[in-house]
């Protein structure tokens, strides 16, 4: 409650007291001292429930006053005959000291209140801050930046001893000062002889011309860290109640980091198990056929064009497991990092060729249509970009009709070369079309029938990262996937 | 002269249609050939082949579903074709009611030695009930229920003698453990294949020369037991 209503409170008692003296005056019938005293009593008590001590004080005696010179005899004189006006003088007093001192214990009380919801909605609002929060790298930065907005505080760390050294996650700032590790050590190793409901556990510390406040943050009993607010004074218990919310905090994004790795462990896993099953198939699917095949050359049975048939049959499955082993190994050499990058000087349409020559078999009777540019050459590893392509028309051929044809374009910019593959099967499901990049991730439609190892695309998103490149996918509105190769290059 | 068996080959991999459909058909046998679950078992029903070749891991319905929806059509035997590490889907096959198995990749000889298993079992089963039977120098009388070598008179216990029968009448063909403990101690008994553990063991010291390295009872690693009729030959 500021002065200015003080003085307003007081000016509205005055024209009170003033305004009854004159209506008692005029009808003197009414006016005894009792009723007249009364009459200010009440001014006074109103005045003590709205304004500060003061006001009532003097408003008691401004009614002590108005009362002995106007209707305590003699009148028209200051002077006090009968001792009783004494009593009632002091009963003015003690009546005005404990009505103001009610109600500004009330007023404080309400004010505390009022302060403690706010707080409590701070509180509140900053735990759903802390829900938010699902980056876990960033995690104990950004609840600082929370709880700084949340609280309209100046300065906010949560520090944490990490080998012997602290780690701070500041939000604000505390000038051209710091917090030192000596003082948070001091504060911590404070903190944690003391039992978690003590005050003492709360420091203060005056950093420049800040004051720091400190508190721990606790899992349990135990303390972990500290939380270091300045700015705006903050309540002790909010404070202790800021640094469980912050304790809860940071355990959750532990638990949800836990929680992530799990799952990533577990997606491997089946990563794992899905590759065995479809190498396993991929495997013996060939070899079956080989041994077989084999078999029934060796025997009498087959007529020449029988033998014929077999023999084909038995080179066609070498190279599928032949394309099969140079995957895996391409694979195993992208993961060692042993795939280099090697720029020279290459005309777009010889990396088209070279990639064609590569998936020869798997192109075999298909209609290709190219459109490659042939006026500038540019420069970057000719061998990457081009097993890349062939990954990609291996599959277009692969996930469309023989009977449709496949159209490769190579166009060159002033910083990059553009290869598309744009075939006319079904396109990709669109569930699987985030995924479609992901080692062994095969297509629901794939998974089932036609054979692969779901490393195809891996590889060859695998190559081009060597060469800083980018590989992307997408359905054509007109039926057929189209992919694309972005490989940054020097061109001339 | 009998009619040539017929035979359904189903099996989703060309290369392996192409590999053992002339195969087949070199060896005097009728050959359809399907690539899915549900071909196969309209198959059945509409051409009733005397013997199913039958790959478990087809793209459309799972290979154990399809063994159990052929049976309910045709008791023709079913010879598994299992490309997949896992015992237990052969095993579950095998219950079902597949009369055998053999795991990619397989050589020529194995798949057709299995098939005439299978056919052979199928013309006795037709024939009239046997008397006794013998395998390699072992003779088998299932009514006086004694089993000879030679002159000499291997006396077994009613057990061991139970589980000789039933390996002798499906002579050739594996049989699950599952299939043994039903039929020799009840369907309580599936979840205790140590009992045919301890039986087999004594059985073949009894009839086996070397009860080491058996010749007659053989093992097969995880799915169950195999009386062979032809020792030492595939």
């Amino acid at each position: 409650m500021s002065v200015s209503e003080d003085v307003r409170s007081l000016a509205l008692g005055c024209g009170a007291i003033g305004l009854s003296t004159w209506l008692f005056r005029q009808s003197p019938q009414v006016s005894n001292t009792t009723t007249v005293s009364l009459s200010f009593l009440v001014v006074v008590l109103l005045a003590a429930a709205r304004a500060h001590l003061w006001v009532a004080v003097t408003l008691s005696i401004v009614s002590m006053v108005v009362l002995n010179f106007f209707f305590i005899p003699p009148l028209g004189t200051l002077t006090i005959a009968d001792p009783q006006n004494w009593v009632a003088l002091l009963a003015f007093l003690a009546v005005s000291l404990v009505a103001s001192n009610l109600s500004t214990v009330a007023r404080d009380r309400r004010r505390e209140a009022e302060m403690r919801r706010d707080e409590v909605g701070r509180l509140f609002d900053l735990s759903r801050d802390v829900l938010l929060i699902t980056e876990s790298d960033a995690a104990n930065t950004l609840l600082a930046r929370f709880i700084l907005r949340r609280f309209d505080l100046e300065y906010v760390a949560i520090c944490i001893p990490l080998d012997a050294e602290w780690t701070r996650f500041e939000s604000g700032s505390l000038g051209s000062h710091g917090l030192s590790s000596d003082d948070l050590t001091a504060a911590f190793s404070a903190a944690e002889g003391v039992p978690e409901v003590e005050r003492t556990a709360h420091r203060r510390l005056t950093v420049g011309d800040r004051d720091v406040r400190m508190v721990p943050i606790r899992v349990g009993t135990r303390p972990f860290g500290l939380l270091a607010t300045a700015g705006r004074p903050i309540e002790h218990g909010t404070l202790d109640a800021l640094a469980g919310l912050v304790a809860i905090a940071i355990e959750r994004t532990h638990f949800l980091d836990q929680q992530k790795r799990a799952e990533v462990a577990s997606q491997r896993e089946e990563l794992k198990s899905a590759l065995l099953a479809s190498l396993g198939h991929d495997l013996r699917t060939p070899l079956t056929a080989i041994r077989v095949a084999a078999d029934n050359l060796r025997s009498e049975w087959p007529n020449e064009r029988e033998r014929l048939e077999q023999s084909e049959l038995i080179v066609a499955e070498v190279d599928r497991l032949t394309r099969l082993f140079e995957n895996i190994l391409e694979m195993a050499r992208i993961d060692a990092g042993a795939v280099t990058r090697d720029a020279r000087w290459v005309a777009p349409s010889e990396i088209v060729d070279a990639a064609r020559s590569r998936v020869d078999p798997a192109l075999r009777g298909r209609r290709i249509e190219i459109s490659a540019e042939s006026e500038r050459l540019v420069r970057l590893d000719p061998r990457l970009t081009a097993a890349a392509l062939s990954q990609l028309l291996e599959n277009a051929s692969r996930y469309s009709t023989p009977a449709t044809s496949i159209h490769i374009g190579a166009t060159v910019n002033d910083r990059e070369l553009t290869i598309t593959v744009r075939d006319h099967g079904d396109g990709i499901p669109p569930g699987d079309l985030p995924h479609v990049f992901e080692r062994f991730y095969r297509g629901v439609r794939a998974r089932t029938s036609r054979s692969g190892t779901g490393m195809g695309l891996a590889i060859a998103r695998g190559l081009l990262a060597v060469e800083h490149g980018q590989i992307s996918a997408e359905n054509c509105a007109d039926g057929g996937a189209r992919f694309t190769i972005v490989v940054p290059a020097d061109v001339k | 002269m009998t009619r040539p068996s017929r035979i359904l080959l189903v099996d989703d991999e060309v290369v392996i249609q192409r590999a053992l459909a002339p195969l087949l058909r070199s060896q005097g046998y009728e050959v359809d050939v399907v690539g899915t679950g549900k071909e196969a078992v309209d198959a059945v029903t509409d051409r009733s082949p005397d013997l199913i070749v039958l790959d478990l891991g087809l793209p459309d319905i799972e290979g154990t579903e399809v063994c159990r929806r052929i049976r309910r059509e045709s008791q023709a035997p079913i010879v598994i074709l299992s490309a997949r590490g896992g015992e237990a889907d052969k095993v579950a096959a095998l219950d079902i009611g597949a009369d055998d198995y053999v795991t990619k990749p397989f050589g020529s000889e194995e798949l057709l030695a299995r098939i005439r298993v299978a056919l052979r079992r199928l013309e006795q089963s037709e024939g009239p009930e046997l008397e006794r039977l013998s395998v390699a120098d072992l003779v088998i009388d299932y009514n006086r229920r004694r089993v000879l070598r030679g002159d000499e008179d291997i006396r077994l216990t009613p057990k061991e003698f139970e589980l000789l029968e039933l390996l002798a009448r499906n002579v050739d063909r594996v049989l699950t453990h599952r299939t043994i403990l039903k039929s020799i101690w009840g369907g309580n008994a599936v979840d205790q294949p140590e009992h045919v553990w301890v039986l087999v063991a004594q059985l073949r010291k009894k009839i086996e020369r070397d009860p080491s390295s058996p010749q007659y009872l053989l093992s097969e690693p995880f799915v169950g037991y195999r009386l062979v009729s032809n020792p030492g030959r595939p």
